[in-house]
């Protein structure tokens, strides 16, 4: 007999979570890892004391603030470095430069000039999203097929026309996947920046609740912060789904929907 | 030759710019020379930390770790996705734990890293290993599933064994797709070590950063954020120069 696939795809998280929630109430685990059920109960505690509402409030506020202006920014800087050799030149080698460094080393930096609450978070999000926005944004527009162009050019096709029409429909598949690893991004810097140094936020939920050695509660804060970067990004691929009608059919993307 | 230097020029002038800009803001004082130090003493910095063995052992450690956890996670991740494409049940039982797992931040699970695996090198190499084994596995997982099937029909009927077809057929038509996945960790590899030393630890460049941070001594932190970015860049040549070298029968789209 062979077992559907959808139940397949539940069996090793279902056991993993089984295991963890039978073996924690044997006494088998570490205390810092708390049961699935205590773990939601926790969950339970903050939201109705309403913490967890002000820490996600926090974080929510940063990242969404700081992934804006960081892929705005990539995104015009981007195209513009793709469409003008000039503005290509300036920044090629300042990115390739500065690309393979880890953004949050600059931290300091911009906790010295932001101080400790929102604004330095926003900034280093912003800092760190722009990197990869811009390679790929830059690079999508270099590589929109020539025939494409010269047959747009052929019609008469115009500045605006040629841009909107022609060369953002073929970059965008590749503009979103830019746009996605800046997304994980964001996630990874807000995460460590509201570890190091911050007032507010999951991380500080997280780091309160490891003090107290409440793991329970360090445990909700992580839960909350996963949750929190899977939705966002389910929601940019939604977006880039019904962005991108039509250009994903025979594609690998087929292979893992 | 002449032209050749010109034209070299008007395409990397933008980092001269840069830092001549950097040295004027410093130098008119229009930038408080804490936040910004001059050029001049982020060099001093850099040499007096090199000569003394404080910047190679940090550069020793955090290499080091990265080097060790992206090692691990090419060793697991590369077998484990050829036996997701070749096996229904083991795609069927992990596929969602890659392709749902992907977006998760799994930078929230470092704490509790720090439980299992202490605060020291362990922890940072599981969890750079975690980190480095989402793109290995899924890139490699898609370059394998994409081979054409007739390359293993042909391979089959021209009497290849099992064993040779994965030897001398699947594994070298996945191996552009694989590099492309190492490509893309090698970078989380460095930026996860430097992050969770920053996070806590007392060695490699991210507590170096973070200390001199604390201690106000910038043109320390600009030295080590240098240092990265020398490192970076040499590894991500060193693993183009090794694709080209191993698959050398795909040239053009190496950068």
């Amino acid at each position: 007999m062979r077992i559907p696939v959808a139940i397949q795809h539940w069996i090793v998280p279902v056991a993993v979570l089984a295991a963890w929630e039978g073996l924690g109430h044997a006494g088998l685990l570490p205390r810092y890892l708390s049961a699935p059920t205590l773990i939601l109960a926790a969950l339970w505690e903050v939201t109705s004391d309403g913490e967890l509402v002000q820490a996600l409030a926090a974080s929510l506020y940063r990242v969404s603030i700081g992934f804006v202006l960081g892929t705005g920014a990539g995104v015009a800087v981007g195209l513009g470095a793709g469409l003008v050799p000039g503005v290509r030149h300036f920044f090629d080698p300042l990115v390739s430069f500065l690309y393979s460094i880890p953004k949050i080393a600059f931290l300091p930096v911009f906790l010295l000039l932001f101080g400790l609450g929102h604004a330095s978070k926003i900034s280093i999000i912003a800092f760190s999203c722009f990197f990869p926005v811009f390679i790929a944004s830059r690079h999508a527009v270099l590589s929109v097929d020539k025939v494409l162009i010269w047959a747009a050019q052929n019609m008469g096709a115009g500045g605006p026309r040629m841009f909107f029409r022609v060369i953002m429909p073929a970059a965008a598949p590749q503009l979103f996947a830019g746009v996605r690893i800046g997304l994980a991004h964001a996630f990874v810097i807000l995460f460590a920046a509201e570890l190091i140094g911050s007032q507010g936020g999951l991380g500080t939920l997280i780091s309160e609740g490891e003090d107290a050695a409440r793991f329970d509660l360090m445990f909700a804060g992580i839960v909350t912060f996963a949750v929190l970067g899977f939705v966002s990004d389910r929601i940019l691929m939604a977006i880039r789904r019904r962005v991108l009608r039509g250009q994903i059919i025979g594609t690998v993307e087929q292979l893992v929907r | 030759m002449m032209a050749g230097a010109i034209r070299r020029l008007s395409q990397w002038y933008s980092i001269p710019l840069v830092l001549l800009l950097w040295q004027l803001a410093v130098t008119s004082g229009l930038v408080e020379s804490r936040l910004l130090p001059s050029l001049g003493r982020v060099w001093a910095a850099l040499v007096e930390d090199m000569s003394s063995g404080a910047l190679p052992y940090h550069t020793g450690v955090t290499f080091s770790r990265a080097a060790l956890g992206f090692t691990l996670a090419a060793a697991l991740g590369v077998p484990f996705a050829a036996a997701m494409a070749r096996s229904a049940t083991v795609r069927n039982l992990f596929e969602p734990i890659f392709f749902f797992g992907y977006p998760i931040p799994k930078i929230a699970l470092f704490p509790v890293f720090t439980y299992v695996f202490g605060i020291g090198s362990p922890s940072k190499i599981a969890f750079t290993c975690l980190e480095c084994l989402y793109p290995i596995v899924v890139t490699a997982y898609l370059a394998f599933r994409t081979i054409p099937n007739r390359m293993i029909w042909a391979a089959e009927n021209m009497g290849a064994s099992q064993q040779t077809i994965l030897r001398r057929v699947t594994f070298p038509a996945a191996l552009p797709g694989i590099f492309a996945g190492l490509r893309i960790a090698l970078p989380i590899a460095i930026i996860v070590v430097v992050l969770t030393e920053m996070i806590g630890d007392s060695r490699g460049l991210g507590y170096y950063i973070a200390v001199s941070g604390t201690r106000f001594a910038f043109q320390n932190v600009y030295a080590a954020i240098l240092v990265i970015g020398v490192c970076g860049f040499v590894l991500d040549r060193a693993m183009l120069s090794l694709r080209r070298k191993i698959v050398h029968w795909q040239r053009g789209e190496t950068a």
